[in-house]
């Protein structure tokens, strides 16, 4: 414990980074809200004298980039992906976990050794098997394999079955229960915490997600929130007021969902954090 | 009663929805043209009930890419807007219809109509496969005709000729007599006012060339040879630089760009040119810069360019048409579409803008296109269009191979060398042939290469995966499972079967089938090819962007990682210190990570802007004067005097600058690290100051050790991401300046993506790989540090 009188150089050094970390943002809402005129005049780090909406409005009524859509899509994508994330994911980590099959150990070793593989190896080959499906242009490409367990997950999970006590689950195999009705009825609901740091982690992971859609989204109408964003700047290059409200726009939900789910967060990333 | 009348409205929506045809268009035309095309295509839809066109602009930089790569992921459009330079590609994968077999059953169709010339330049082996609907011959002087009047010259009637000398004793028939009447130097010789200039540098010289006779390659439609260094390509060339660097008569590429900073098209409006070369689309912006009333407006009209003079006149050109996509859904829709687009009505449209003369030659001699004399005085100028008729018979499409493209491209890097004065033309063009030569020979090749032996790649693969098999259920050989263990055994599987069937079909398929194709040459769209390990020897030897972009990622890796790892963990070591307000700091550190990439790329442009841009005033201060902590000072040597340091154009200091960016994601790493902090055991701390210890040593025998799994985890996973960096690049830079911040992962997507080379591209993939495997393999091997505590 640092005692009271040294604390000041700490917070100092805490507010001045924290000044210089916000920065960026502050740019960032400041030249929204400015006219173009007013921000071609001005320096960027005066905040606007007669700060004005319109380039939020003039964004939101573009008739061919609607991020009222992109919002939509991204959220549609998020949740069935999170879904997906969280049912494959509890599941196969249960297996490993409790129960005793041909192969466990070497089956697991496997998934520690895929865990950290890079993305690249498999873009493009998946790409082609998904070209060859005529899955482009559609959203199963990002979907689908998210119901297939990512090891990552199963492995979070794993440790934190692992953690539980065994005394239910004998109990209940004593009353006759199936693995399935153990897994459902005494562990699931156990798990709270840990499936929804693995849920937070998912949903934030896929609403982020900017090769998948790039690779895989064609038509305006589809486009997640990263991929318009980027459609909307190559249309805009030059309208830093207008890239910057639509930016602004992009940044804000899950902002706004990290201020909702705080604790929950936190809490996620103690569990994960030293392992 | 209302909800079923509801539904019965929807099941009719639905139903004609069904009926109508919706056909997919794409272009890469903008502004007026783009307008015109609206109207042509509601017009088209008026007169086709049932079928509704999507208009898709595409702009033109990226439109051959897209349009293949569509093609490659089955998602192509009906009708595309095509030119000859490119539709080879297309008929010879076989993606395009032949249009003779529409033309065939439609008695309305007169391809005579059109002029032939085109219609050759679209068309292989006789099958047309392109619908041409505008040609842009490359050979129309624009001239001022003040500027004539006060030089006391009378203005070009296309009589004029051209040699390499001036020829004072033909006058205004000689045209580089008349370029040199028009020139204004100062009195210490520097140019104030061109004579000429040419669109581009190139436009000029293949009116030299080609009215000579010459030619750039053997043959055009499928070239096997270049012919760069014939003397009359060389000598035309010289011509050229001549004009620009010692006569003063046109500007030079250099002028261009650094001094004068405005295009071509103003220097004429400015009269700071008396002609340019161009084609006719500099018409609608000129019609719009020089209003009959204004200020600034001249009368000015447009001439052929001279003949060589032996009375020959020949000059490049373009063109561009509309095909039909073999993967439409409704190929007879997409023919009366095509023939629509590329018909009069459209054409008509096209030639109000001014823009693009009609490819069907009635209709490039008569109004709209030729001014009438009740048209609005705007759409008078150029008042003699009529020209543009005349000089198809001229016309010398450029070469068509499908291999052309890629070569050109290196061609034309070394000829870039010309107009930036650092080379001679026959040193320039002797090592364009010799590039070019090169790489034709070796996409020559390319196309010979044996078939890709698909039986014998994925019978190894499954090979592989058997092989994995046996390693996994080695240990369990042999052993007997009792009836329980079976039932177990078997319900386990079900349990694990998501990840299992995941694992083959998303993560081991993949990879086998990625390692097959980094052995072959494969658009996705033909048959595969095998080459062996040429792909692999072409990156390590051939391809010149391969080492800057392993260096560009390793350096941004090797600095970016360890440095945001210390900020984190500074970071993590201040919140710790119980401080009041702390979920509040770590909240605003986090919230950077939080933030969409996308926007956080967008942002970090807006703070390195040469101009204006938040760390530019930070340093220079709002109006440039200041000098913060004589950063302005230091900084000098990083730019022109006078001006700020342009951050992300720099060569030099792009990629420190997204270095310097990614610490702003420190908020990530802090927070696992702030975790780690906080699990350590407060009694570790008492015990150690009750011992003597300092800060220090508690710190290094404390604090790390009990932090280093965590430390660990953000080294590796930060490791793993740093090498694939991709979307800062890809939003912010491009990969420029230069190749400063063209990371690899950039690069990989631009082969794979943009020039469908996956075979080559897989190769790449599997290089970074290994590279990064064994560089996590180091990292856990060296990873003693590492202290676990013991299992409670």
């Amino acid at each position: 414990m640092i005692r009271a009188v040294s604390k000041t150089p700490v917070v100092l050094a805490l507010t001045l980074g924290s000044v210089l970390f916000m920065m960026p943002f502050f740019v960032m809402v400041s030249m929204s809200l400015k006219s173009p005129e007013e921000l071609a005049r001005t320096s960027v780090l005066a905040w606007p004298v007669a700060p004005t909406l319109e380039n939020y409005r003039f964004v939101l009524a573009n008739p061919t980039i609607s991020f009222q859509l992109f919002f939509r899509n991204t959220v549609v994508i998020a949740i069935l992906t999170t879904l997906g994330t969280l049912a494959s994911s509890a599941v196969v980590a249960y297996g490993f976990a409790r129960m005793k099959f041909a192969g466990r150990d070497r089956l697991f070793l496997l998934l520690l050794a895929t865990m950290m593989l890079p993305g690249i190896v498999t873009m493009i080959p998946s790409y082609v098997i998904f070209a060859r499906l005529g899955w482009v242009n559609t959203y199963l490409p990002l979907v689908v394999p998210s119901f297939f367990a990512a090891a990552y997950n199963v492995f979070l999970l794993r440790q934190f079955f692992l953690n539980l006590p065994r005394e239910l689950d004998e109990a209940a195999m004593l009353d006759g229960a199936s693995p399935w009705e153990i897994f459902a009825r005494i562990v699931l609901p156990l798990s709270g915490p840990a499936l929804m740091t693995v849920g937070i982690f998912a949903f934030i992971y896929n609403w982020r997600d900017f090769m998948g859609p790039l690779l895989y989204l064609n038509e305006p109408d589809k486009l997640t929130l990263e991929t318009g964003l980027r459609l909307y700047q190559s249309q805009n290059d030059d309208q830093w007021h207008l890239i910057m409200a639509a930016s602004t726009l992009v940044s804000v939900p899950l902002v706004v969902l990290f201020f909702l789910g705080q604790k929950a967060f936190i809490r996620g990333i103690v569990m994960t954090g030293g392992k | 009663m209302v909800r079923g009348l509801l539904g019965i409205l929807f099941a009719l929506l639905g139903l004609t929805q069904s009926l109508a045809v919706e056909l997919r268009l794409t272009v890469w035309d903008s502004d007026v043209a783009l307008d015109a095309l609206r109207r042509s295509v509601a017009a088209f839809e008026a007169e086709n009930p049932g079928i509704k066109v999507k208009l898709e602009p595409v702009p033109y930089g990226n439109y051959q890419d897209k349009l293949l790569t569509q093609v490659a992921a089955r998602v192509a459009p009906d009708v595309a807007m095509m030119n000859p330079e490119n539709f080879q590609r297309y008929a010879r994968r076989e993606v395009i219809w032949d249009l003779n077999e529409f033309a065939k059953t439609d008695p309305t169709f007169k391809i005579e109509a059109y002029y032939p010339e085109i219609v050759e330049a679209m068309s292989l082996n006789g099958s047309l496969y392109v619908l041409p609907r505008d040609i842009a011959p490359i050979g129309l002087i624009y001239y001022n005709k003040k500027l004539f009047d006060e030089a006391g010259l009378p203005y070009p009637n296309g009589s004029w000729t051209w040699d390499f000398r001036m020829r004072p004793e033909l006058r205004e028939k000689d045209f580089l007599w008349v370029v040199n009447q028009l020139t204004k130097k100062n009195a210490a010789g520097k140019t104030v006012r061109y004579g000429f200039a040419p669109g581009w540098p190139q436009a000029i010289v293949d009116t030299f060339v080609y009215s000579q006779g010459a030619r750039y390659v053997d043959d055009p439609v499928e070239p096997t040879k270049l012919t760069m260094t014939d003397p009359r390509v060389v000598r035309s060339y010289e011509l050229a630089r001549e004009m620009a660097f010692e006569h003063g008569w046109m500007p030079s590429q250099v002028e261009l760009q650094t001094s004068l900073m405005m295009g071509v098209q103003d220097l004429f409006v400015r009269q700071k040119t008396a002609m340019f070369l161009s084609g006719i689309w500099e018409v609608p912006g000129l019609r719009q810069k020089l209003k009959p009333g204004t200020k600034d407006f001249f009368e000015w009209d447009i001439v052929l360019v001279p003949a060589f003079k032996d009375g020959t006149r020949a000059m490049p050109t373009g063109g561009a048409g509309y095909c039909v996509l073999k993967q439409t859904q409704h190929p007879e829709a997409a023919w009366k579409l095509a023939k629509w687009m590329a018909g009069p009505f459209a054409m008509n449209e096209m030639a109000k803008t001014g823009l693009a003369q009609p490819a069907i030659a009635e209709l490039a001699r008569v109004s709209p296109w030729v001014p009438a004399p009740n048209d609005p005085i705007e759409m008078q100028y150029p008042a003699s269009r009529i020209i543009t008729d005349a000089a198809v018979p001229n016309v010398v499409f450029n070469p068509t191979g499908e291999l052309y493209p890629e070569v050109v491209g290196l061609v034309n890097a070394q000829l870039d060398r010309i107009w930036l004065g650092t080379t001679s033309p026959k040193d320039a063009l002797a090592s364009a042939q010799r590039i070019g030569t090169d790489r034709l020979n070796v996409l020559r090749t390319e196309s010979e290469l044996p078939p890709f032996s698909w039986p014998v790649g994925l019978g190894l693969g499954a090979l592989v995966i058997f092989g994995l098999a046996a390693w996994v259920y080695w240990p369990e050989r042999g052993r007997k499972m009792t009836r329980r263990e079976r039932q177990e055994n078997r319900t386990a599987y079900l349990f694990i079967a998501p990840w299992l069937i995941g694992l083959v079909a998303f993560t081991l398929g993949p990879m086998v089938l990625s390692l097959l194709m980094s052995f072959a040459d494969w658009d996705v769209i033909r048959e595969a090819k095998f080459r062996g390990t040429a792909n692999y020897v072409e990156a390590f030897t051939v391809d010149p962007r391969f080492y800057p972009a392993l260096k560009a990622t390793l350096v941004y890796t090797a600095v970016s990682v360890p440095l945001g790892l210390l900020i984190a963990l500074g970071l993590a070591l201040l919140l710790n210190s119980r401080v009041f307000g702390m979920p509040v700091y770590r909240t605003l550190f986090y919230l950077p990570s939080l933030a969409s990439g996308v926007a956080s790329a967008l942002i970090w442009k807006a703070v390195f802007r040469a101009d204006g841009g938040l760390l530019n005033t930070l340093i220079y201060g709002p109006d440039g004067n200041r000098n913060l902590f004589g950063l302005a000072g230091m900084l000098a040597p990083l730019t022109t005097p006078g001006s700020q340091v342009n951050w992300l154009g720099n060569e030099q200091t792009a990629l420190p600058a997204l270095i310097v960016m990614s610490v702003w994601g420190a908020g990530a790493g802090m927070v696992v690290l702030l975790a780690g902090l906080q699990g350590i055991p407060e009694f570790y701390y008492e015990a150690a100051r009750v011992d003597g210890a300092g800060p220090w040593t508690r710190f290094r025998a404390i604090t790390l050790p009990m932090l280093s799994p965590a430390l660990l985890f953000t080294l590796v996973t930060g490791l793993i991401g740093s090498f694939q960096v991709f979307t800062q690049a890809f939003v912010m830079t491009g990969g420029g300046p230069g190749d400063a911040t063209r990371f690899y992962m950039l690069h990989l997507y631009d082969r794979a993506f943009v020039g469908l080379r996956m075979g080559y591209a897989s190769a790449l993939a599997w290089i970074l790989f290994l590279i990064i495997v064994v560089f996590t393999a180091l990292q856990l091997r060296m990873s003693k540090w590492v202290y676990y505590e013991a299992a409670p």
